[in-house]
């Protein structure tokens, strides 16, 4: 994971604007670009899978496929939050577009559809975290979910 | 006493008739011839009283038988009267003899020394010797026995005065313990009246307090039944707030539920929003929609929080009901309990008060009576009282008499005491033998010495003293077994009084035998005493002095 966050900081990365998905992972909010969030669901029932690293919790169920669910916290590096109202597993497409893979991000809470400008995003570390951008008066970190399947 | 004493037949009539008795012959002569003339004349009277012609030899009878009988007379009592005429004068002279000794022993007898009396009878003829000692040893034992009995009358007399007053003194305080518990009585008395009247009171504010304790307890009662339907409404109130708990929480279900389905839709409504970005301008409209309704979501899931909120605060409330009620109905269990008892108390207060009223009641019942009680003892105990004190004078007059007779005694004692006893208690004895002790002394050490002596003999002996022929005292000596050594009369104060004033000194010296003087305060010790003296004669018999022996009544009457 450390590898996702590899670009300077303070770089602007015009990437990341549109319409997102916020969430709230342990202390941070995250957002998701909307145009790679397939579903939002309850928190899935997951299996853990031996010997698996540490972000992945294991595999759900979802629409009759197996599919693995991630912690977004744990990708955030978000120390762990207190137990959730309502956890929610977000469904995402991850990778490149010729080659993406759909997979869950178990977040705290689903909380609201937002649209981000490019001037207000400061670009990341080039890897997961596209960049951050403030959002009344709280700082939200744009997660660039492409990355994050050319890492996997 | 030595002067006029007469003794039939010694007058001086009788002694000329002695005198005439001294020549018997010359008076028989005289009587023999006075017969013969009288034989003559009844002769001559016989011979001119016969008539004439009457025959005359019984003249002549009566001459010859009268001259017979006067020469007869003649013949026998001539050689008696010679006789006697010879024999006379000695037994004068025998008789005058005997006449001294008589009048000696009769001026003892008349003095009381009963001693010198019998020694002088001793000279008498021995019928009259033996009837005179006998008749002086009568009146010795007659005066022995009275000076015993009069000295045990004394002492008698001083024991019943001693009793009696000690007696006296006992009833005396005997009347004033008498008169103390009468008045320990009457204050019992007032004091049963005090306790019967506050018993009564007593008896009437426990009635009163049963009374208010009936009153107490209906109160009690009343206010037991009260907590009882305070209790019973808390109970009520109780399961209402139970009730509305149960309800808060089925509230909560359905907020639980509501805020599921909120949750739902917002989650519905992000994916909406998903769904419409992904159809592109065509899904704007409908994004708009999945806005609204994540907002109406989100405004469901705030109602939601506010009722959440609001419900909490019912819920606690409710709680807080409960509690409350929890303690009210625990609060009332114990107010019902003390209730409870303290109507049981009461309950027991009235029934205490009650019993005592009884029982102030029937105290009241008897302290009356001890009151009544108490007056009979009390004028019982004035009774007694009059009695002792009617004992007490009555032992005061015993006492009284007593001392009289005690004085009595003491004064028979020295009327007896005035004879001469051949006795060791005749006091006068007792001196004349101690002056013949000092008439004995060689020197005046050695009297000295025996007077000391003397003095220490007995325990009724206050002093001893002898006074000269001039009336000084010579020597003083006090008996030390009973003396203070505080003698108010000392040697050399006693040495310049003229004795000779004394009673004493005077009988002595007047009489010539010892003497006794009636009592008189001592000037030792301020008791009773009385002295008796003896003269003190040299050996030719010449006055010299007195002996005196100062003698305490009291020791001589316990003698």
């Amino acid at each position: 994971m450390a590898e996702s966050f590899r670009r300077a900081p303070g770089v602007r990365d015009h990437r990341g604007a549109g319409t997102h998905l916020l969430v709230r992972a342990g202390e941070y909010v995250c957002a998701l670009p909307l145009g790679s969030v397939r579903r939002v669901v309850r928190s899935l029932t997951v299996h853990p899978l031996p010997g698996a690293a540490d972000e992945l919790q294991g595999l759900a169920e979802f629409g009759g496929e197996p599919l693995p669910v991630l912690s977004l916290a744990r990708l955030v590096n978000a120390s762990p939050g207190a137990n959730p109202s309502y956890p929610v597993t977000v469904v995402v497409w991850v990778g490149a577009a010729d080659a993406r893979e759909m997979v869950g991000l178990s977040a705290d809470a689903a909380l609201e559809v937002v649209e981000l400008s490019t001037a207000s995003i400061v670009a990341g570390d080039g890897g997961l975290l596209l960049g951050e951008a403030p959002l009344n008066g709280e700082v939200v970190r744009v997660l660039d979910l492409e990355s994050l399947g050319r890492d996997h | 006493m030595d002067a006029d004493i007469t003794v039939p037949g010694t007058s001086q009539g009788e002694r000329a008739q002695l005198g005439r008795l001294s020549r018997p012959t010359e008076s028989a002569l005289v009587g023999w011839i006075l017969v013969v003339l009288l034989t003559l004349a009844g002769f001559v009277l016989l011979a001119l009283g016969t008539p004439a012609g009457s025959p005359v030899w019984p003249q002549y009878a009566f001459l010859a038988v009268g001259l017979a009988g006067i020469a007869g007379y003649g013949i026998a009592v001539f050689p008696f009267f010679r006789d006697l005429e010879r024999r006379l004068p000695r037994d004068l002279e025998r008789w005058e003899i005997l006449e001294k000794e008589l009048i000696e022993a009769s001026q003892q007898l008349g003095a009381g020394d009963l001693v010198r009396s019998i020694q002088h009878t001793r000279g008498l003829p021995e019928r009259l010797a033996r009837i005179s000692e006998a008749a002086s040893e009568s009146l010795s034992l007659l005066a022995q026995q009275i000076q015993d009995s009069s000295i045990e009358v004394a002492s008698a007399a001083d024991a019943v005065n001693e009793i009696a007053s000690e007696l006296a003194s006992g009833s005396s305080e005997q009347a004033a313990s008498v008169v103390e518990i009468t008045a320990a009585m009457e204050e019992l008395a007032r004091t049963a009246g005090q306790i019967a009247d506050s018993a009564s009171r007593q008896a009437t504010l426990a009635s009163q307090a049963e009374t208010s304790g009936e009153t107490g307890s209906a109160a009690v009662h009343e206010a037991v039944s009260g907590v009882e339907e305070v209790q019973k409404r808390i109970s009520a109130i109780a399961s209402r707030a139970d009730a509305l708990g149960t309800r808060s929480k089925e509230i909560y279900r359905v907020l639980d539920l509501i805020t599921e389905i909120a949750q739902e839709t917002h989650i519905l409504s992000l994916n909406a929003a998903i769904e419409a970005a992904a159809a592109g301008a065509d899904g704007r409209r409908f994004a708009v929609v999945a806005e609204e309704v994540r907002h109406l979501a989100q405004r469901s899931q705030e109602s939601v929080e506010s009722v959440r909120n609001l419900l909490d605060e019912f819920a606690g409330s409710i709680r807080a009901t409960i509690v409350a009620t929890e303690e009210g109905s625990k609060e009332a269990s114990r107010v019902l309990e003390r209730s409870r008892a303290a109507a049981e108390a009461i309950g027991e207060l009235r029934s205490a008060s009650g019993d005592t009223s009884r029982v102030a009641r029937q105290i009241s019942l008897a302290t009356q009576q001890q009151n009544a009680a108490s007056d009979e003892v009390v004028m019982t105990l004035r009774e007694v009282s009059l009695v002792v004190q009617r004992m007490t004078g009555g032992l005061k007059d015993l006492s009284s008499t007593a001392d009289r007779l005690n004085s009595l005694g003491l004064t028979i004692q020295l009327l007896a005491q005035s004879f001469h006893l051949d006795s060791p208690r005749s006091l006068k004895h007792l001196a004349e033998d101690w002056s013949a002790k000092l008439e004995a002394a060689p020197d005046m050490t050695t009297l000295e010495e025996i007077l000391d002596g003397l003095a220490q003999t007995a325990q009724f002996i206050e002093m001893a003293y002898i006074a000269d022929a001039k009336g000084h005292l010579s020597t003083l000596c006090f008996n030390r077994t009973v003396s203070t050594g505080r003698h108010l009369l000392t040697m050399a104060a006693a040495r310049d009084v003229d004795m000779t004033r004394r009673p004493w000194y005077r009988a002595v010296k007047r009489e010539g035998r010892s003497a006794l003087v009636p009592p008189y305060e001592s000037l030792q010790n301020s008791e009773p005493c009385f002295t008796v003296a003896a003269p003190l004669r040299s050996l030719g018999g010449d006055f010299q002095g007195v002996l005196g022996i100062d003698v305490n009544v009291t020791g001589w009457t316990r003698i």
